[in-house]
């Protein structure tokens, strides 16, 4: 299904392979946890704020898979990625009748490609969807492994690689953004915290490249802005932004400028929020 | 010897002057023995003649005579006799009238003629004569004028006592004891005035009686003090400044003139100049402005330098040339504007702490990841808990206190960023653990030799028997215990601080790279402002030395190279705390071995040493020291001193680091503990005695602070403010906004019954003033409280049972508004999914050639519907009046045919209406508004909108009352329709404030629609609100700015009003607002509900 162009390359979902290893930082011991997990077929919630690295691990797990750990196929593990909205319904993800010409034809969605391929299908910020697609995937993450195609009368089976991976971020908390604990009961979940200086000042030195020193004062400068969390501030700044602050940095920005549109601005529009924080920026980089 | 003609004359007049009184015949012979060869005698006789004729002029005019001719004989002297007889004519013109006032006037002449010429003297009798009105009041005034001129003209020439004469004159009009007080007093003031002041001073009198004359006593009284505080050269400019202000302004100049002189005297003089004219410039467009302007300046100039108040000033006085917006300026000046503030923010380089609270808060909540709360330091001042300071910023372990304001560099940048390091610095002392001191833990470069310390320290007081020392296990806190092992707590406190201090500021540079300039900054202008070392004893002078190093500015340390090793050690053991990491255990350590230092040093000036050593500058050695623990104990300094030492005293900390008080602040955690109940393994709670004892021996508080009195009983009040101070937030430190909640009275009777304590919390809103165009900013004070409930929902379930069926149709009827949450549309081009059904339709369509529509899919949309509504209801007194009453004054009684004439009719008529009182009180305009909020509320809770219930009311700008009845997000309940049935009347009715708050609210609230009703039932009017009692435009004005503010911010406001009068101003106030003047009273609750709905759903 590949089709060549000079400009891009169109892949099927289920074909696409990591070629480089996406860079990982193991703050605890969730590697070997996702491991074990996947080689069990245990379906894994992963919890945290965003911007803490939920996504880049699961790449980098997936890419891990396909280099021979456990018993993933050996053309390696296809990574399935939903990105979950409010009006996300069943059928966007099991797929859904389309006319063309003369007759309709049916299209898997993309959990239904997940289970055909053996793949890990993440759905990335699962709240956000709509109730009845929670329920959808409770067959899929239990002993059973089924995902029954309601509209064409099927019940699939899902190949041994497959795995359901969701994402969820407690941090907006409200009664209607919650999962259910029949949903939550079918995961094991790992915790995604802020890494601690150290480790945000290592992550953030490779991801943009930017001097230790800098690193290092991006990394303190997360740490007191996220002291700010619950004050003014929904959440905490993203590793994702500080590592955005630090190429911006590389890249012949100020410091005190980078910090401002990557973690200032990016993080809140109250005006009074934004100064001080921009006068925490201002104590920390000297220019 | 032969007789001589004035004997002969004598003799002739003797008889004549028979009959008179007795001193007549004396002085007349007396004064003619004087004349004797002094006139010739025909002279004599003409003179004899006159005097006779004068004292028969009237019946006690003989005492003019008198005077007359005791005079003569002087003043001949100077007028001689052709002036004499010119006079006694002014004198007999005047003694026709009075001859009390010419006999005063004959009296004082003499000694007016050291002043006055024979010319003058017609004119002076002239002034004295005007004051004679022909009563007997009047005579004396015009007398005592006489009698006073001798000494006025020592000050003021006849012409300027002209001035003063009329102003007397005006005065008798209404005061002739005023008049005379003002004269008598005259000599004095003039006297008391610089020459140069006296001539204007009378102008401004002029001015002041003819504006307001009871204030010329004042002004008599007060004014010579008032304008001695102005420059001399510009007292005068000043005074007829204020003339012509007064006659502008009339009544309002006294006053304007006492502040405006005094506000001048807090000025230096040589800025007098300036401001008297820019004032006279603009007192051509407003006098008043002129003076408003002197009277702020010293305000003004406290924040502006001389340049930018130019700038300032030059708002104000554009909006009035430019603008010709004179009541614009005068607010301006008055700062009574938001421009005027706003400009004054703008160029003012100080920074008030009140402006970046909010600011630092949560730069010091990022700092230090706790909740840190940012206080004025006289906050903790008025606490009394130790700190005395007003002006150093401090911390006491969980809040920072800085001072009010900081206005050191003419930047506003650099002042702001002083505050920064400020901050930084005391959060420093929380986020690096300035306070987390242990006992006998090894620091990260030091271990501990706290222990062995505190054994010699006890076998040393054991061997001296001081049996006053405190065992080291009674220390409440490892502070305490620290400080008690040394024996000098003043020099290990000082030494302690540096110490400590040093290591912060390593920390906050080494961690904060963006503050290290600023802070460097701050250092050297600390390190520029320090004592003299060469003034110190030698300790204090280790210490300073020690301090400057500190502050990076080794430099300037003066020290007498022989004693060199003693602060070469002392500098490398603080070293050891600016390395890495470092902590506050290592900072005790190096304190410890500076202490022990410190103590070998004598504390002597150079003079008691006989010139043993002299201040030197460091040498390179010195400035490159490394760090480095010092080696133990040495011998003391060698050195034999001839005198006593002298106390040991630290030398002053430096302004940015702030007061440091460790043995408190462990303390105050301590007591925290205690009271949130986790006593920790140290022990059992602390004891009065305990706390007696360790405030006692710190030296972090002074005694004399606090101990005026009797000691003890000061030391119980001190307590109790610590444990107060350290109980859990909340309770102690009363909040920003809170601050006025014992004004709660606010004529509300038993609150026992509450669920709610009378929390009041206000807040300030500006107001309008549409004469100055603009706001006038935190003008008003709203107290937002919960209303006062009933006991029980009476009235709420009474006025269900009375309108049961009106509230089942409203219920109704807004049932039926009642959306769905989801809405699904079908057919429609493009959705989310494909309805198979419809696309089959479509292909059959399609093939049997029917233009087939392409709308297959389904749409799901969400339709919530989110209002959130806000009634206003007006609780101002009028709302008390009877319905019935107010419909009979409006409609002018038509059924008074009706009985025709029969009494029998009337009284009959009478009497079935006062049954029918009787059964049912008249209701009044508070009622229907009570009952169309039950109605309404049913209404609502049928539909779940959101919505709250307010009531207002209040007296005047500082109290404006806001009552929640129901707030939004307050689920209905019983203890809301229990205080529904409290609605009642209170006082006034200032809208503005009171939509603002509500708008404050709405905003606050999350919802697509909010709207904001109102009802009220006249024209808004309180005391204040306007310019006089009877002007309404300002009210309206302001009502309306209000109402439009709330469009603004997207808010639908809307007005009804039962007054049937309304439209006049309701047109005015709502332009394009939507309002209603509901007619008929008593629709009111039907109609509420009605309005409602095609408010909220349209």
């Amino acid at each position: 299904m590949t089709k060549e162009n000079k400009s891009y390359t169109q892949l099927a979902v289920e074909d696409f392979r990591l070629t480089k290893e996406p860079y990982y930082l193991e703050i605890n011991d969730e590697v070997s946890l996702f491991e074990a997990a996947y080689n069990n077929h245990i379906p894994v919630l992963l919890k945290g704020p965003t911007g803490v690295g939920k996504t880049r691990f699961i790449e980098h797990m997936t890419w891990r898979l396909q280099n021979s750990v456990g018993d993933a196929p050996s053309d390696g593990v296809p990574l399935i990625t939903v990105a979950c909205h409010e009006d996300l319904t069943a059928s966007d993800l099991v797929g859904r009748y389309l006319l063309e010409g003369d007759e309709t034809r049916w299209i898997d969605g993309p959990i239904t490609r997940a289970t055909k391929a053996g793949a890990i299908c993440y759905l990335d910020e699962v709240v956000e969807a709509r109730k009845d697609t929670t329920v959808l995937i409770h067959p899929l993450t239990d002993y059973r492994r089924l995902l029954p195609v309601e509209k064409r009368g099927e019940l699939l089976e899902a190949a041994d690689g497959f795995l359901l991976v969701m994402s969820y971020n407690p941090g907006y908390q409200s009664a209607l953004k919650d999962l259910k604990h029949s949903t939550r009961q079918r995961f094991i979940s790992i915790d995604f915290g802020y890494p601690d200086r150290d480790q945000e000042a290592a992550i953030i030195e490779v991801e943009s490249g930017a001097t230790p020193e800098y690193s290092r004062d991006l990394a303190k400068l997360a740490e007191k802005v996220r002291n700010l969390k619950e004050h003014g501030l929904g959440e905490g700044v993203s590793t994702r932004l500080l590592v955005y602050a630090g190429k911006l940095m590389v890249a012949g920005i100020s410091p005190r400028r980078a910090c401002q549109v990557s973690v200032v601005w990016a993080l809140t529009d109250d005006m009074e929020v934004q100064r001080s924080i921009e006068e925490v920026v201002t104590s920390i980089f000297d220019e | 010897m032969p007789e001589s003609y004035v004997d002969r004359l004598v003799a002739r007049y003797e008889e004549q002057l028979q009959g008179f009184g007795a001193s007549l015949p004396e002085e007349f012979k007396k004064s003619a023995l004087l004349l004797d060869g002094v006139l010739g005698e025909s002279e004599l006789d003409q003179w004899a003649e006159t005097g006779i004729r004068l004292a028969g002029q009237s019946l006690r005019a003989w005492e003019a005579a008198t005077e007359y001719f005791r005079a003569t004989p002087v003043i001949h002297a100077t007028i001689g006799f052709q002036g004499i007889i010119a006079w006694a004519q002014l004198a007999a013109n005047i003694a026709e009238k009075s001859s009390l006032v010419a006999a005063s006037f004959i009296k004082f002449t003499p000694s007016v003629l050291e002043y006055l010429t024979l010319d003058d003297l017609e004119e002076w009798s002239l002034q004295g004569d005007r004051l004679f009105r022909g009563n007997w009041k009047s005579g004396t005034l015009s007398a005592a004028y006489f009698e006073h001129t001798p000494a006025l003209l020592k000050f003021l020439p006849l012409a300027s006592i002209e001035k003063l004469v009329s102003i007397i004159d005006a005065l008798t009009e209404r005061s002739y004891e005023l008049a005379s007080t003002c004269l008598e007093s005259a000599t004095r003031i003039f006297g008391e005035l610089e020459s140069s002041d006296r001539e204007p001073f009378l102008g401004f009198a002029r001015a002041v009686t003819r504006a307001s004359w009871a204030d010329t006593r004042l002004y008599f009284e007060r004014g010579p003090s008032l304008i001695t505080s102005i420059s001399p050269e510009h007292r005068a400019d000043f005074l007829d400044l204020s003339a012509k202000v007064t006659s502008e302004v009339g009544r309002q100049a006294f006053p304007l003139f006492a502040d405006a002189a005094e506000s001048l005297g807090q000025l230096s003089e040589d800025t007098h100049a300036e401001h008297i004219l820019f004032a006279s410039n603009i007192a051509i467009g407003s006098p008043t402005a002129a003076m408003e302007y002197l009277k702020i300046v010293p305000f003004v100039s406290n924040r502006l330098t001389s340049e930018q108040l130019r700038r300032w000033s030059a708002v104000g006085e554009e909006i009035l040339t430019v603008e010709n917006n004179a009541e614009g300026a005068e607010a301006f000046f008055r700062l009574e504007s938001t421009r005027a503030e706003n400009s004054l923010q703008e160029l003012s380089s100080r920074i008030e702490l009140a402006s970046i609270n909010t600011l630092l808060r949560m730069y010091a909540k990022a700092l230090t990841g706790e909740q840190v709360g940012i206080y004025s330091v006289e906050e903790l001042v008025d606490q009394n808990i130790g700190w005395v300071q007003e002006s150093v910023a401090t911390t006491e372990g969980s809040s920072i206190y800085l001072p009010p304001f900081v206005a050191t560099f003419d930047e506003q940048e650099a002042n702001f960023q002083s505050y920064k390091v400020f901050a930084t610095h005391q959060t420093g002392r929380i986020e690096f653990g300035s306070f987390r001191y242990k006992w006998n833990q090894p620091g990260i470069y030091t271990g501990s030799t706290i222990l062995e310390r505190e054994e010699s320290a006890q076998s040393r007081r054991e061997v001296s028997a001081d049996s006053d020392e405190v065992s080291p296990s009674s220390a409440l806190t490892a502070m305490q215990r620290y400080f008690n092992v040394f024996d000098e707590r003043i020099l290990i406190s000082g030494i302690f601080t540096v110490v400590e201090d040093t290591r912060v500021d390593a920390y906050v540079s080494r961690e904060y790279g963006g503050i290290r300039k600023w802070l460097r900054q701050l250092q050297a202008h600390e390190g520029n402002r320090r004592p003299r070392v060469e003034n110190m004893p030698l300790r204090a002078a280790f210490v300073e030395n020690l301090l400057r190093t500190s502050l990076g500015r080794p430099e300037t340390m003066r020290w007498p190279t022989v004693y060199r090793e003693f602060l070469e050690s002392g500098l490398a053991a603080l070293k050891i705390v600016e390395q890495d990491d470092a902590t506050v255990q290592d900072s005790a350590e190096a304190a410890a071995a500076i202490f022990d230092i410190a103590q070998r040093i004598p504390n002597v000036t150079p003079a008691m040493s006989d010139g043993k050593f002299d201040f030197d500058s460091p040498s390179e050695d010195m400035l490159s020291i490394q760090p480095a623990m010092p080696s133990g104990d040495g011998p003391p300094l060698d050195m034999q001193s001839n005198d006593q030492e002298i106390e040991f005293e630290n030398p002053p900390q430096p302004e940015f680091r702030g007061d440091f008080k460790p043995e408190l602040v462990q303390l105050l955690a301590r007591l925290k503990q205690q009271q949130e109940g986790q006593v920790d393994g140290e022990g059992a709670p602390l004891t009065k005695e305990q706390l007696k004892e360790l405030l006692e021996n710190s030296v972090e508080i002074t005694i004399a602070e606090w101990a005026e009195g009797d000691l003890d009983e000061s030391l119980g009040m001190f307590l109790e403010n610590l444990e107060q101070a350290a109980t859990p937030s909340g309770e102690g430190k009363s909040d920003d906004d809170s601050k006025g909640s014992d004004e709660s009275s606010g004529g509300q009777g038993d609150g026992e019954e509450q669920e709610l304590p009378m929390e009041i919390d206000w807040s300030y809103y500006d107001e309008w003033d549409f004469r100055a165009s603009d706001y006038r900013p935190r003008w008003t004070r709203v107290g937002q409280r919960f209303h006062e409930a009933e006991e029980e929902p009476e009235f709420y379930e009474e006025t269900l049972r009375r309108h049961h069926g009106l509230v089942m149709e409203t219920r109704k009827q807004f049932e039926m508004m009642r959306p769905e949450v989801f809405k699904k549309i079908k057919r429609v081009e493009d959705g989310d999914e494909l309805d198979v059904d419809l696309a089959i339709e479509f292909y059959i369509d399609k093939k049997a050639g029917i233009g087939p529509t392409g709308k297959v899919y389904n749409k799901r949309n969400k339709m919530e519907r989110d209002v959130a509504v806000a009634f206003l209801l007006d609780m101002s007194a009028s709302t008390d009046e009877e319905i019935e009453k107010q419909r009979q004054s409006n409609s002018n009684d038509d059924d008074e045919d009706d009985f025709d004439g029969d009494p029998r009719k009337y009284f009959q008529w009478l009497a079935a209406r006062r049954a029918s009182q009787m059964i049912e009180p008249p209701k009044r305009i508070i009622d229907l508004e009570k009952e169309s909020a039950v109605l309404i509320v049913e209404a609502l809770e049928a539909i779940g909108d959101s919505y709250g219930i307010y009531g207002f009311s209040g007296y005047g700008r500082d109290n404006v009352e806001f009552h929640i009845i129901k707030d939004l997000e307050e689920p209905m309940g019983p203890l809301v329709q229990r205080r529904i049935g409290k609605i009642e009347p209170i006082r006034s009715t200032r809208m503005g404030p009171a939509i603002r708050h509500t708008i404050h609210k709405l905003n606050e609230y999350d919802a697509k629609v909010k709207i904001l009703i109102m009802v009220s039932d006249g024209r808004p009017q309180d005391h204040g609100y306007g310019k006089d009692r009877t002007e309404k435009e300002y009210a309206v004005h302001d009502t309306k700015q209000a109402l439009l503010e709330a469009k603004r911010d997207g808010i639908t406001p809307f007005l009804i009003t039962v007054d049937k009068e309304g439209h006049d101003y309701l047109q005015q106030m709502c332009d394009d607002i939507g309002y209603e003047v509901v007619d008929d009273i008593e629709s009111l609750p039907r109609r509420l509900p009605t309005l409602y709905r095609h408010l909220a759903v349209e």
